[in-house]
């Protein structure tokens, strides 16, 4: 008589595959998306202190302009972050 | 040692967390999320005791030197002035909206800033809160570019420079309430979960207040600035000739 097959489980299943996804996407995500920001806001530093450089008595109004430019150039990274504990802590 | 991580390790679940209370109105169910409304509430109430208080302060006749609390105050508003509301485009825009863009810039700054009271959370943790922000900012521009440029002209203006741009510019409407309401949920988010793990998983006794300071305060300043900021800006471009 021929006995029903039974499938063993040994190795990875379904579900160890997705968890395993889970973590490499959400560290693969803010990485690559660490990189974008950390550039932007370094050029805007560099072009600010070149004009902090020519004219010293601007240097409030360019400070602040700055540090606006380097917020709003966060954002990217930011969402990236957002995407990344979405992946970890609600998928 | 260790039974001290296992207190602390109750953080974490509770970051991710929350206490819905649901309203069932005429067959339909609101929910609301008790926590930020409470906090919401919290800040509100610390605002005006704030205005409160320091007005006791401001009690001297005009010859006197200034005391301490006058030359707070003087920053306070000469920042809310001379950063936020004189870069509108015109003077009586300006005065117009004054009242509108100092408060949003004080409760965004409280509200990052109470987070690092043990207990308490910002009520901007909640992507809610700051769409809700947003979505203010949205509808006070669209409706003042309407009553000052008229509905044609208002219209029109989606189709400039080039009549193809018309869905680019719908996009780009869209997109600005989006990025306004992200940006500061997303970094008083980041702030107060990287704060969490960190005292959960690493070290619970140093480490913590000088990340609230890094995260909390200076961040939370920056982002409460920044947030005000692009509401002026997203009002001028809307408004502009």
């Amino acid at each position: 008589m021929l006995q029903e097959a039974q499938t063993v489980a040994t190795g990875i299943a379904g579900a160890d595959i997705a968890l395993a996804a889970k973590y490499i996407a959400a560290g693969l995500c803010m990485g690559i998306g660490a990189i974008g920001p950390a550039i932007g806001e370094g050029l805007a530093a560099a072009h600010a202190l070149d004009g902090m450089a020519r004219q010293p008595e601007m240097q409030g109004a360019l400070l602040r302009t700055m540090v606006i430019g380097q917020a709003i150039s966060e954002t990217t990274g930011i969402y990236s972050l957002l995407i990344a504990i979405v992946l970890l802590f609600v998928v | 040692m260790g039974e001290i991580y296992r207190q602390l390790g109750g953080l974490l679940e509770h970051l991710g967390q929350k206490r819905i209370a649901v309203l069932h109105l005429f067959g339909a169910e609101i929910r609301f999320d008790v926590t930020a409304i409470i906090m919401s509430w919290i800040v509100m109430a610390l605002i005006i005791l704030l205005a409160l208080w320091l007005r006791r302060g401001l009690r001297q006749p005009v010859e006197d030197k200034p005391n301490r609390v006058q030359a707070a105050l003087d920053m306070l508003v000469d920042l809310l002035k001379k950063q936020l509301a004189d870069n509108f485009a015109s003077e009586r825009l300006a005065a117009m909206m004054f009242p509108f863009v100092s408060t949003l810039f004080l409760y965004v700054l409280l509200s990052n800033w109470i987070s690092i009271v043990p207990y308490l959370s910002s009520p901007t943790q909640d992507l809610n809160v700051t769409f809700g922000l947003a979505l203010l900012v949205f509808f006070i521009s669209h409706v003042l570019s309407i009553r000052l440029k008229g509905v044609r002209r208002y219209l029109k203006g989606f189709a400039e420079p080039y009549p193809f741009m018309l869905p680019i510019n719908l996009v780009g409407e869209i997109a600005k309430p989006l990025s306004h309401a992200f940006r500061l949920f997303g970094n008083v988010l980041a702030g107060t979960f990287l704060v969490t793990v960190v005292t959960a998983k690493f070290l619970p006794v140093v480490l913590p207040p000088i990340l609230n300071i890094i995260f909390g305060l200076f961040f939370g300043a920056i982002q409460a600035f920044v947030f005000a900021i692009l509401a002026v800006a997203y009002i001028n471009v809307a408004v502009e000739e």
